[in-house]
């Protein structure tokens, strides 16, 4: 094995495992992921990861020569599709015995591939914390308003995305937007309005980090663990604030 | 009566679990199985809650645990792993009303600081409320991942040989 192949692996294994990590994926699988992709190009692999960075050194069978890669983890929203799809083609790679440039073609492919459309998943996501609202006993009227409420906070929450502004500040700036649309339930005079109000915000939660991080831990990546978690813990604070902003405002007419 | 509530509870956590889910970009074909995980575990958790009287801890491990053993299985069918499917399907289960009650009443027992009897209320039940918050989280994320433990060869091969790349 040439020099300049391994190189060329070290720097396909880097922008592999910084997109995976990046993008949402437990480290174990990101792991066994890259493992697996050097193993069906013939160069051992160790990882070190960390919340913004992660290192790689590819070594061939020999021992005779390594490459080392310190990579920067770029902020991705999180995409299961590509969690789902580069897992598959770190397999395909391994029993399909694919070439390096086959490889990277896929991988460009996957990349690639469109997210699922903005308004599309808008309207889902009111959908689904009216429904929510809905299980935790909310009334027609409620979930109407919830339905409302998290459309405005959710679009809100886009636009500033979009706009790069940083992500504490969309956090409690959405939760403030949806909690204050649902305190019109009060206003209104509906039975169920505290409940339209609490699930109003809760489309921010972020159940994938807080997850990811419990199982990184489980599986032994107790730093990077710890870090998911420290992070998802700070946007519950950031919801908490929003929210509360609103519950100021309006706490007379809630006792 | 007792079976549309169960059904009706199942279908809007199922309706729940893919809206929560579209935010982090599932592939298209793990849809209809997140809904189906959704549904089975809010609904087994609802069942036992009610007739059985389980507490919402113990409820949320056991639905957990159905969710993550389910997910082992349709992982196989739709090549995709099983966080895909559980983390989605799990999403109508977060404490929502005990983590509010818990913001609230910090903002309350903030407001109410000065006055011992009403603020140490307060207080006391924003412990409560955080507390099977946080229990009822830390237990939904261990009920979906024990599956993995008890079938690590499985779970680890999911995407092989998929037909969706």
């Amino acid at each position: 094995m040439t020099q300049e192949h391994m190189t060329e692996i070290a720097n396909f294994l880097a922008r592999y495992l910084s997109y995976m990590l990046g993008s949402g994926v437990h480290t174990s699988r990101v792991v066994r992921n890259s493992k697996r992709i050097g193993a069906a190009l013939g160069v051992d692999v160790s990882i070190h990861t960390s919340q913004k960075t992660a290192t790689l050194t590819v070594t061939d069978s020999e021992c005779l020569f390594f490459k080392t890669r310190v990579v920067d983890i770029p902020a991705f929203p999180i995409s299961f599709e590509w969690n789902a799809d580069l897992s598959a083609l770190s397999w395909a790679a391994c029993d399909e015995k694919m070439s390096l440039e086959a490889i990277e073609r896929k991988f460009a492919e996957i990349t690639a591939k469109p997210r699922m459309n903005p308004v599309f998943v808008l309207f889902m996501v009111s959908l689904a914390n009216a429904s929510f609202c809905r299980l935790f006993g909310g009334d027609i009227w409620a979930m109407l308003i919830t339905f409302t409420a998290t459309m405005i906070g959710f679009f809100t929450r886009q636009h500033l995305t979009k706009r790069k502004v940083n992500h504490y500040i969309v956090f409690i700036v959405s939760a403030f937007v949806a909690s204050i649309c649902a305190s019109s339930s009060l206003a209104l005079g509906i039975d169920t309005a505290e409940i339209a109000l609490a699930t109003s915000v809760l489309y921010l939660v972020p159940g994938v980090p807080l997850i990811n991080g419990l199982i990184d831990i489980t599986d032994g990546h107790i730093q990077i663990g710890i870090s998911r978690i420290v992070n998802a813990f700070m946007l519950i604070i950031c919801i908490a604030i929003g929210m509360s902003v609103t519950l100021m405002l309006v706490k007379d007419s809630l006792l | 009566m007792i079976a549309v509530d169960i059904i009706s509870d199942g279908l809007f956590a199922a309706v729940a679990a893919m809206g929560f889910g579209s935010i982090s970009d599932p592939p298209m074909r793990a849809f209809p199985y997140i809904a189906i995980l959704a549904a089975v575990g809010h609904a087994a958790r609802y069942c036992l809650m009610t007739f059985l009287g389980v507490d919402i801890v113990s409820a949320s491990l056991v639905a957990a645990f159905i969710i993550g053993t389910g997910s082992v299985w349709f992982g196989r069918k739709v090549f995709c792993p099983m966080t895909v499917l559980y983390i989605p399907a799990l999403l109508p289960m977060v404490p929502g009303t005990y983590a509010y009650k818990t913001v609230f009443s910090l903002i309350m027992f903030f407001q109410e600081i000065s006055s011992p009897t009403k603020g140490s209320e307060y207080l006391q039940e924003m412990i409560f409320n955080g507390a099977v918050s946080f229990s009822v989280l830390f237990m939904l994320a261990v009920g979906a991942t024990v599956p993995v433990f008890l079938l690590r060869e499985r779970a680890n091969s999911m995407t092989r040989g998929s037909k969706f790349i």
